[in-house]
């Protein structure tokens, strides 16, 4: 079963990703450089910040495409564990806030790293690897998918807790998508969601910021000082782009009206700069970008490959298309950053380090 | 692989769908994007230019108003007004703890205004330069200035009526109200596109919107004339004590108004603090029963009408009998028997001019009162004017034409009166009254000029001149006899009316006593009306209080305008007569008895009979001369306590004589009119006591 044959890796994926991170850098500068200027003194704060992390990014993809994908098998229990001492740590007084009320971040000197990332990754090798045992029977739930399941649900509520519910659902729906495409039996899964929704529902609107966000979207004119602000922020900065955008660099909604246009609304910047066209264009390279990863899973030669391949690219595919969705004002505000493109080191590392994963499983696809 | 474990194949076939599914999410984002990118682009593009484009307001000042020749009435001056950029404030509660009690507002009412979901708010208009430089050394962010307008007076209170005053953002009364558009200007615009900070974003276009200077106003109103005016009328108000008093002087031959004021007046910066009935210009915007004075319309018709025959005969029995009703004549009782035309209508005898009246028929005496403007507003420039009511020709019965004859029963404006007898002294024509002659932009070009506007021809130039010579005659040998000024032809005429109450009843004891008059005769250049409501200080006749003004504002007015005597004077000089007996008379007897004489009776103290007086009986003293008397009850000086009259408005000399009769000690201080003691009116003192009193000009009290 162990395919040694070693081929070229997936170039387009590459290159897809090299294009995103790219456009990436660009955009964060853009976004972000007035912003730097006057709070930090120094208009390349975030993108040296940034470039650092993708540098590391592309070193640990580098890495990880040449470390066969089945050695990562043996990893997955280990980095479960991790992802919940780190978790744990976040509470501690290793936690910081970074000038926010939650406590996602930890520290280590300058340098911080938001450990909710990592569960991500841990989550899929580790669901991907338990799923793909011999040993699973799927019929048998509570062998099986409950396992999972249950530590990705404890995964959840620590990452709740930060409080950032759009990682933590992320983090669900990524280990979802594996166990179903796993084959877990259908009135399982029905069941399934039919019990996580109350609890699912209750956590939403207990806090009641939460609730507002999540339905501001159908009109956000109906509270455009409060829950509507960012949605409507986030169009006068779409519409205004038109089709070919008002020119790079040149936004001005990024000047204190869009929250965080470095971060979670990157793609209303560049929806503003560069206009229809850049961000369809975008958006493509990131159906590209789903599109490989997909073929990359049906290509692998194992169930662990497939499954890996499936959960990394599910996870991005997730992530960016959400992200464009609440810019775009289809979905409820949740918190999710464009992967590869919006600002935040932890989140390019990893995901590159999920490219890396992929990468090396391309070098093994059969036929 | 057919094991049991998970099968590759089943989670191809899975992939598969997870591809679809991405596929339609993916298109869907599109679609999208297109809707909000290319759909509705526009629109969100304009609602997006609203939120980015900040607009700073340049206000430019307030145009300015002068006098006719030029004298500034009312400037503006620049003011700073604080304004809270919420967005910039970084510590709420600190600053608004630190402009309370600078702005003088509650700590609360700041922190809520800071904090409003605005770009910028105003904290306060239009503070004092120590406010806002105190302000300014606090060094709050997002607190900053901007200027605005705010008007001065050079000359304080005067002419506040005619000018009106100016609220926050818009005028409220006065001409300031009627030429709003012409002084208010346009607020310009400096539009930029900002962060959401309300910084201006670098390197964009700035759009400016000039604006435009408020347009100067250059009045008719001559501010000399208007301080004789007032002068005369703080004057009276302290003579005579009345509820109210008001004068016009116009140019008869166009219109003008020269001067027009009431008292009490108001100060245009504080006009809160005064009754908002004394904003109005009252000689406008007041109407009240005008009684003799209103003659001249029915005297005016019959001449016309060629119904008034001077040597005819009538006689007065004291009062006529209209529709089973009697009628007194103003000689109540006695009557003046039979007389000429001329004579009666020169003494103003009511029943003669119920004659003429019921000669003319209701028809042709209400035709002469409609076209001399009465019952219609005269289309002054001004707001809030009063149109007055006469009677609808349907309800006029034989005692309403009876009535209407001498000018009971109607109600009128002064400014109606001016406009009335101003047609017969210039040979005909109703003018259409104005006070605005220029308007100015603020380059001193002229944008509007005012001409004289003729309303139209009432009567002839011979029915004119045949009434201004009756005039004249009443100014030489009748009731206006007080009014004359030697040297000068002067037409006039007086009038007392009864004041009608709330329920449509007259009020007893109460009138208003007025004076009409134009000078000189053959070439009028000033008409002047004096009213005062409500005396109580002297007998209320129109002979003993409106005359007397009009004479002393009309002989600054000439001198100012340097109009000169006639060439053949009508009176010969300094007529010199006898001071009357006036002990033990009341008030009423006393009055009459002077009047024919042409000497003016002043009162002092309280009570039925005179117990003295000066100047003493048997002196000779030129007419027009005053005599202060002193009443009491029990016809003799009073002896021990007493309550010390109110001495205010009398002259120095008056106010010694008087204390004097009382055993009272004066200290003088100042020169001019009485217009404070010590102790007050009304306090006990005894023989012997120092009394203070304070002399001044009356207007100057006033400032």
């Amino acid at each position: 079963m162990k395919k040694q044959q070693r081929r070229d890796p997936d170039y387009a994926l590459l290159l897809v990703t090299l294009l995103l991170l790219g456009i990436g850098l660009v955009m964060v500068f853009s976004a972000s450089y007035i912003i730097a200027e006057e709070s930090r003194g120094d208009p390349c704060y975030f993108l040296r910040r940034q470039a650092t992390w993708v540098g590391l990014g592309l070193a640990g993809m580098f890495f990880l495409s040449h470390v066969p994908y089945w050695k990562l098998r043996r990893w997955s229990l280990f980095l479960i564990l991790l992802n919940f001492v780190l978790l744990t740590l976040v509470f501690t007084g290793l936690g910081e806030d970074l000038g926010t009320e939650a406590r996602r971040w930890l520290g280590f000197g300058s340098f911080t790293v938001q450990p909710s990332e990592l569960s991500k990754l841990a989550f899929i090798i580790f669901t991907a690897a338990f799923m793909s045992s011999r040993s699973i029977r799927i019929q048998k739930f509570w062998s099986s998918s409950f396992i999972p399941l249950f530590l990705a649900g404890i995964a959840f509520v620590f990452i709740v807790a930060q409080p950032d519910l759009g990682t933590a659902l992320v983090l669900l729906a990524g280990t979802v998508v594996i166990i179903l495409l796993a084959g877990m039996p259908f009135k399982q899964a029905v069941a399934l969601f039919a019990l996580s929704l109350p609890p699912l529902v209750a956590v939403t609107i207990k806090e009641e910021y939460r609730m507002r966000r999540l339905l501001s979207f159908l009109d956000p004119w109906a509270d455009p000082g409060g829950a509507g602000y960012q949605i409507i922020q986030s169009l006068y900065a779409l519409g205004p782009g038109h089709l070919f955008g008002v020119g790079l660099g040149r936004s001005r909604q990024k000047l204190y009206y869009l929250p965080e246009p470095q971060n979670d609304f990157i793609f209303a910047v560049i929806g503003e700069e560069l206009g229809f066209v850049g961000a369809v264009a975008v958006l493509l390279l990131f159906f590209v970008l789903i599109w490989r990863g997909l073929k990359i899973a049906m290509m692998a030669p194992d169930t662990f490959g497939s499954l890996l391949a499936a959960g990394i690219t599910g996870m991005i595919a997730i992530q960016a298309l959400l992200n464009i969705a609440v810019v775009t004002g289809s979905v409820p505000v949740t918190g999710i950053n464009l992967p590869l493109i919006s600002a935040g080191g932890s989140s390019v590392f990893f995901t590159l380090l999920g490219i890396g994963i992929l990468l090396n499983i391309s070098r093994h696809s059969v036929k | 692989m057919g094991d049991l474990s998970v099968s590759q194949v089943a989670v191809r076939k899975k992939l598969l769908a997870m591809f679809f599914f991405i596929i339609a999410f993916t298109l869907s984002l599109v679609g999208r994007l297109a809707w909000i990118q290319i759909v509705r682009a526009d629109e969100l593009y304009d609602q997006a230019w609203d939120q980015w484009n900040r607009s700073i307001p340049t206000r430019s000042p307030r145009g300015s108003i002068y006098d006719r020749h030029g004298r500034l009435l009312a400037g503006s001056n620049t003011v700073e007004t604080v304004v809270a950029l919420p967005p910039r404030i970084e510590d709420p509660r600190l600053t608004a703890e630190l402009l309370a009690p600078l702005l003088e507002m509650s700590a609360d009412e700041l922190y809520r205004l800071v904090t409003m979901h605005r770009h910028s708010i105003y904290l306060k208009r239009k503070v004092e330069p120590e406010v806002s430089q105190a302000v300014r050394n606090l060094e709050l962010p997002g607190i900053v200035f901007t200027t605005e307008g705010k008007r001065y007076y050079p000359n304080g209170t005067l002419a506040s009526q005619i000018l009106g005053f100016v609220g926050m953002d818009q005028a409220w009364a006065g001409v300031e109200v009627y030429y709003e558009d012409y002084l208010k200007g346009r607020e310009g615009r400096i539009l930029f596109p900002s962060d959401a900070r309300g910084r201006q974003i670098p390197h964009e276009v700035r759009r400016y919107v000039l604006p435009k200077d408020g347009m100067n106003l250059y009045l008719t109103v001559d501010e000399t004339i208007q301080y004789i005016v007032e002068r005369e009328l703080a004057r009276a108000m302290l003579e005579f004590q009345p509820r109210q008093a008001m004068v016009i002087v116009a140019d008869p031959r166009t219109g003008a108004i020269l001067a027009a004021a009431a008292k009490p007046d108001f100060d245009p910066l504080r006009y809160g603090d005064f009754d908002e009935k004394y904003w109005p210009l009252a000689p406008a915007t007041q109407s009240f029963e005008p009684g003799s004075t209103f003659k001249m319309t029915t005297l005016a018709a019959s001449i016309e009408e060629g119904l008034y025959n001077e040597n005819e005969y009538f006689f007065c029995t004291g009062y006529a009998s209209v529709a089973g009703h009697n009628i007194g004549c103003w000689t109540a009782g006695r009557g003046h028997g039979s007389i000429s035309y001329l004579l009666a209508v020169e003494s103003s005898c009511n029943p003669a001019f119920i004659n003429l009246g019921q000669r003319l028929g209701k028809e042709k005496l209400f035709q002469y009162i409609n076209a001399f403007g009465y019952g219609q507003k005269t289309g002054l420039d001004y707001p809030g004017e009063s149109a007055g009511l006469v009677f609808n020709l349907s309800q006029v019965g034989p005692l309403e034409l009876a009535t209407s004859s001498f000018g009971q029963g109607v109600s009128v404006t002064p400014l109606q009166q001016v406009m009335a007898v101003s047609a017969m002294a210039n040979g005909g024509y109703l003018m259409k009254p104005y006070l605005v002659r220029e308007i100015r932009d603020s380059d001193g070009s002229v944008v509007y000029e005012r001409k004289p506007e003729v309303v139209r021809q009432v009567i002839s130039r011979e029915t004119s001149q045949k009434i201004t010579w009756i005039m004249e005659n009443v100014v030489l040998k009748g009731s206006g006899i007080n009014a004359g000024i030697e040297g000068y032809r002067i037409a006039g005429k007086t009038g007392t009316a009864q004041k009608v109450g709330p329920g449509g009843t007259y009020i007893g004891g109460e009138y208003i006593v007025s004076f009409i008059g134009f000078v000189p005769i053959g070439d009028p250049q000033v008409i002047i009306y004096v009213a005062v409501d409500g005396a109580t200080r002297g007998a209320q006749w129109g002979s003993q209080i409106a005359a007397p003004i009009s004479r002393r504002i009309m002989v600054d007015v000439l001198n100012y305008l340097q109009i000169a005597p006639s060439e053949r004077p009508p009176l010969p000089e300094a007529r010199l007569v006898e001071v009357p007996e006036l002990f033990e008379l009341t008030v009423n007897e006393a009055a009459a008895l002077l009047d024919t004489q042409g000497l003016l009776l002043r009162l002092v103290g309280e009570g039925q009979y005179i117990v003295n007086q000066t100047p003493k009986a048997g002196a000779k003293v030129p007419q027009q001369t005053q005599i202060v008397v002193y009443l009491g009850d029990s016809k003799a000086l009073p002896g021990g306590a007493i309550g010390l009259p109110d001495l205010r408005g009398f002259t120095a000399r008056e106010v010694g004589d008087v204390l004097n009769w009382l055993g009272l000690h004066l200290a003088a201080e100042g020169s001019g009119v009485a217009v404070g003691q010590e102790p007050a009116a009304g306090t006990p003192v005894q023989r012997g006591d120092l009394i203070k009193v304070y002399f001044s000009s009356p207007l100057e009290l006033e400032r």
